[in-house]
């Protein structure tokens, strides 16, 4: 990406058959990317309290909380139509499914309101007051 | 033995007890804590206390218990069963630790505790002199290899071994990794069957089920070896100004959201308000 100014392409076409699905923000890293086990590992062993959720992910113990998109927003997952495109060529992505609502998880630390995520969804309201029509 | 309560959920640890004997909270007892599964890469640690009345000990002795690790399997079984039938007088209580889970408790249970008995593997004298400091009143006896010196000792080990081994049987994986080979070998690093397992089962995104500890070194070296490397924001730092240099050269996905060069340079780049930076929000022209 570095000095030359590409164009990134979304083929909007792609959003009809686009899947809702699960999604998990982790606190950490993966250096992969690609098919996993989730449901297998993640999910099933997801514990569900009144106010936040618990699982651990390789030996360590994560907290989280469900995170719906902004009223009118829906979340995308982009993935690259071609991967191995050198950063000189235009980016063409495709919409490979969809969210609504997402998990997001601390390391240890329980869920609260002041975490980065939570607040970001304050802009789209914050976004509307700035710079949405002006009624009479 | 019952291992319902563990095994309801087996992420956390659960603490079983017998019923207390009567004649255990009007008469002076002795107390045996052992151990059991401190060194596999799997499965739970069972802590394993076995009371009786002082006055007691030599019918104690009759019931021929011995040090767990010198008594088969089936020995073992035989022999917790005859503590069972002691109810009258052998009490016992088993912390399973889960391998989920790092934490130790101690009984609180109305026994009038006399004389305790603890196996140990590190300096006894000063875990005597320790326990005795902070329990006083009590006699406390700390010996290497108690469990083959005092009967109550080795009635804990059996409880606690006992414990181990049914739970590590009857593992309910809460992973839905359909029917799961469970010819895990001992558990210890170095059974050929738990390292052929260990093999096995890597999954290279998510290492392990819960069943296995992943701060063991050998399932660290495994999954270091075979897995995908995984970053945490805690890892130790030199790694982490590594990792958030290369990160800086757009490893990460969040480069993703990063405007192009091209608003950025120098020149026209603005300072982004604080509200933006703390919910980390960036202008987004091109990915």
């Amino acid at each position: 990406m570095s000095g030359h100014s590409s164009v990134t392409l979304v083929q909007w076409s792609t959003l009809g058959e686009a899947q809702r699905t699960a999604v998990h923000l982790m606190p950490c890293e993966i250096e992969y990317n690609g098919p996993a086990q989730v449901s297998q590992y993640l999910t099933s062993t997801i514990k569900d309290r009144k106010q936040e959720k618990t699982v651990s992910f390789r030996g360590r113990g994560l907290r989280g909380a469900e995170l719906s998109c902004p009223q009118g927003y829906t979340g995308l997952v982009l993935k690259d139509v071609n991967p191995n495109a050198s950063d000189q060529e235009d980016r063409t992505v495709k919409v490979s499914s969809t969210f609504d609502k997402l998990t997001y998880w601390n390391l240890e630390t329980p869920p609260n309101s002041d975490d980065t995520l939570v607040m970001s969804m304050d802009w789209p309201e914050l976004a509307e007051a700035i710079h949405g029509a002006v009624e009479d | 033995m019952d291992l319902g309560d563990f095994e309801a959920d087996n992420s956390v640890s659960c603490r079983l007890t017998s019923e207390v004997p009567d004649v255990c909270r009007s008469e002076d007892c002795c107390l045996g804590i052992d151990e059991a599964g401190r060194g596999p890469v799997l499965g739970p640690m069972v802590y394993g206390i076995c009371y009786c009345p002082v006055s007691r000990k030599e019918d104690l002795k009759s019931l021929k218990v011995a040090d767990s690790k010198t008594l088969t399997e089936a020995e073992r079984e035989e022999l917790f069963q005859n503590l069972s039938d002691a109810k009258d007088y052998v009490g016992w209580a088993l912390q399973i630790i889960s391998p989920n889970t790092i934490s130790t408790s101690m009984l609180q249970s109305g026994v009038q505790l006399k004389e305790v008995f603890v196996d140990t593997v590190g300096p006894a004298e000063k875990y005597e002199e320790k326990l005795s400091q902070r329990f006083p009143g009590l006699e406390v006896t700390v010996r290497p290899k108690a469990d083959s010196l005092f009967p109550i000792v080795s009635a804990a080990s059996i409880c606690a071994k006992v414990a181990r081994d049914h739970s590590v049987k009857g593992w309910g994986f809460t992973e839905d990794l359909g029917e799961v080979d469970k010819d895990y070998g001992s558990g210890y690093p170095g059974d050929p069957k738990t390292k052929a397992w260990l093999l096995k089962f890597l999954d290279p995104v998510f290492g392990y089920p819960q069943f296995i500890r992943f701060s063991w070194s050998t399932a660290k070296r495994l999954m270091d070896d075979k897995g995908f490397a995984v970053y945490w924001e805690d890892d130790d730092e030199e790694e982490n100004g590594e990792r958030a240099a290369a990160r800086m050269k757009n490893t990460s996905m969040l480069t993703y959201f990063k405007s192009s060069t091209g608003s950025t340079a120098p020149g026209n780049a603005h300072q982004s308000h604080r509200f933006f930076t703390e919910r980390r929000l960036q202008g987004l022209d091109a990915l």
